[in-house]
């Protein structure tokens, strides 16, 4: 079965417009709405630390190509290709570093200077969400990281309603799964009856993409 | 339990979500806007669509004008017949016109149908389509054109042009959508590109965000972001180059990659495309380094070495002999992107049938 599209955030054409014939204030308002979405597409592929940088270099990589972008209603889905194949090009950029450091873990890596209980956890977590397959992890991250509604992500993404609300369901379950095997379950309250349940909201789930 | 919180905040709060958003709002998006630097106005027509206005004279418009009647006509009465179009697929949208997938024709009115496998979208001259791709990307399809769907899902998707033109932009991860024409296959490499094929077959592709792989039993083109190839029957992908290069740059270069001539003349064109390449033009001049005769390699690598010198640890031996690390080495210092992109990719792309 085949979900419309979420409809296109309103307003993106006029701002993709005006950014095109020069107005800097129109292309800062795609930033305002977009930045969170590209933070968090980042967030599940490259370092925390870097993260913000990217941000800021994708968008100016994005500023001058504003005219290669043929449907101005795209501009979500099309920054967040550019997006991702920033992140491909952060790996092979540092890839020659990487190969004379010694490795390290990823979720050591992650651990901030402070390192403290509460850090460790939140970058214990983040490491776990990461860990999930691509589809899952990237919706997850903008839903739990950024704030991000379901259908939020929807219209900001290009995907359909349908595909993100099952990936966020999925994707919840198998971090729930690791967050166990990992002995976390207590410390984010973990709910025993979700396992039990797990099932029931799989159909749910199901039924609710069938609606329309 | 259900998951309306975890989908849009409403209903009843699960507090494990509660907690894991707690927990990981220190890595939220927090910054400020850069400052943007100016932005110089763009409006300049694309390709095609000065192609189209340039065709569009009034002398055709009677004639226009009756062919769009008829094909509302057809639209009016598809229109009230329910889509039985069912089963595994790709959307496809029609734009413009009476588009068709195999014997049944759709309208705008109709909403979209189903591009299956072994399924063929024709145009006409009066009618577009979008093809949604599942949750990679989209293509825009042109009038005039015919494609198939050769496979789909799995991370292996596959269309062929016969003819026409399509519009792809991509956002699935390096090699899983790919275009076979008769005579060359585009890989995509994450990217967005206009792919034309004519009724001969021989097609040109230009890239316009990241990179595509033009390839057919070896012969291979790497086409960075503003890049062009052109490919033909029989030869396969030409050589690519920027368009901004020179004239007779250009006009030597298509001699040398197309033209039937004689040893004597093929190397007087290519040392034509030597001595008038820029640094820029190192792209081309690095796919001539697997396109000459062992005799003119030399030459080759002496032009690109000005342009590019090689890293520290290639050889000229080494790349008269056609080391294929060395050439990847090389490649990657002229910054149009690191090549083991491509090699890593690098599987199944042979044609089951060209």
């Amino acid at each position: 079965m085949t979900t419309a599209p979420a409809a296109e955030p309103a307003g993106d054409s006029s701002l993709v417009q005006a950014a095109r014939e020069g107005d800097r204030a129109a292309f800062g308002g795609l930033y305002a709405r977009y930045a969170r979405m590209v933070h968090g597409i980042l967030l599940a592929r490259v370092p925390a630390n870097d993260v913000d940088d990217l941000v800021q270099d994708v968008f100016l990589r994005a500023l001058p190509r504003l005219c290669d972008l043929r449907d101005v209603a795209r501009f979500g889905p099309w920054i967040a290709a550019i997006t991702r194949n920033r992140a491909n090009d952060y790996y092979r950029q540092t890839r020659a570093v990487a190969a004379v450091t010694e490795s390290l873990p990823e979720d050591e890596a992650e651990l901030p200077a402070s390192n403290t209980a509460p850090d460790a956890q939140a970058a214990m977590i983040l490491a776990f969400v990461r860990s999930l397959p691509d589809a899952y992890r990237e919706t997850l991250i903008l839903r739990l990281v950024e704030g991000m509604t379901g259908p939020e992500i929807a219209a900001r993404t290009g995907l359909t309603p349908g595909s993100v609300r099952v990936n966020l369901h999925r994707g919840m379950q198998q971090l729930r799964e690791k967050l166990n095997q990992a002995s976390l379950s207590g410390t984010i309250h973990h709910d025993s009856c979700s396992e039990r349940n797990s099932a029931a909201q799989d159909k749910n789930a199901l039924r609710r993409r069938n609606e329309p | 339990m259900n998951d309306d919180y975890l989908w849009d905040g409403s209903g009843e709060p699960d507090p494990e979500i509660q907690k894991l958003e707690s927990t990981l709002a220190k890595f939220r998006h927090q910054g400020q806007a850069p400052e943007f630097p100016a932005i110089a106005a763009t409006r300049q027509p694309r390709f095609w669509h000065r192609f189209v206005s340039s065709h569009w004279s009034f002398r055709l418009a009677a004639a226009t004008a009756t062919v769009l009647f008829m094909a509302a006509l057809v639209i009016l009465w598809w229109s009230q017949k329910p889509n039985t179009t069912s089963g595994p697929g790709w959307d496809v949208e029609s734009v413009a016109g009476t588009p068709q997938v195999v014997s049944n024709a759709f309208g705008k009115k109709a909403g979209t149908a189903k591009l299956g496998i072994g399924q063929t979208l024709v145009t006409d001259s009066h009618s577009k389509a979008n093809i949604s791709i599942a949750d990679i990307g989209t293509v825009n399809v042109e009038p005039n054109t015919r494609l198939r769907l050769v496979a789909g899902g799995n991370g292996h998707n596959r269309l062929a042009l016969d003819r026409g033109t399509i519009h792809a932009f991509i956002w699935a991860l390096p090699g899983e959508f790919t275009v076979d024409t008769p005579s060359a296959i585009a890989v995509d490499l994450g990217c967005s590109y206009t792919l034309q094929v004519d009724d001969s077959g021989a097609g040109i592709l230009r890239t316009t965000l990241g990179w595509v792989g033009f390839k057919l039993d070896g012969h291979e083109a790497f086409i960075p972001a503003g890049a062009v190839c052109a490919t033909r029957p029989k030869v396969g992908p030409g050589t690519p180059y920027f368009d901004d290069a020179s004239a007779s740059f250009l006009e030597a270069l298509s001699k040398f990659d197309f033209a039937t001539t004689t040893a004597q003349e093929r190397s007087a064109e290519l040392s034509k495309i030597l001595a008038e390449s820029r640094q820029r033009d190192a792209l081309t001049v690095w796919h001539l380094l697997a396109r000459v005769g062992e005799s003119e390699r030399g030459t080759v690598y002496d032009r690109l070495a000005t342009l590019v010198p090689p890293p520290a640890s290639v050889t000229r031996d080494g790349i008269l002999r056609l080391d294929q690390k060395m050439l990847d080495l090389w490649w990657n210092q002229l910054g149009l992107g690191d090549v083991s992109l491509w090699r890593t990719w690098e599987r199944s792309w042979s044609p089951t049938k060209l």
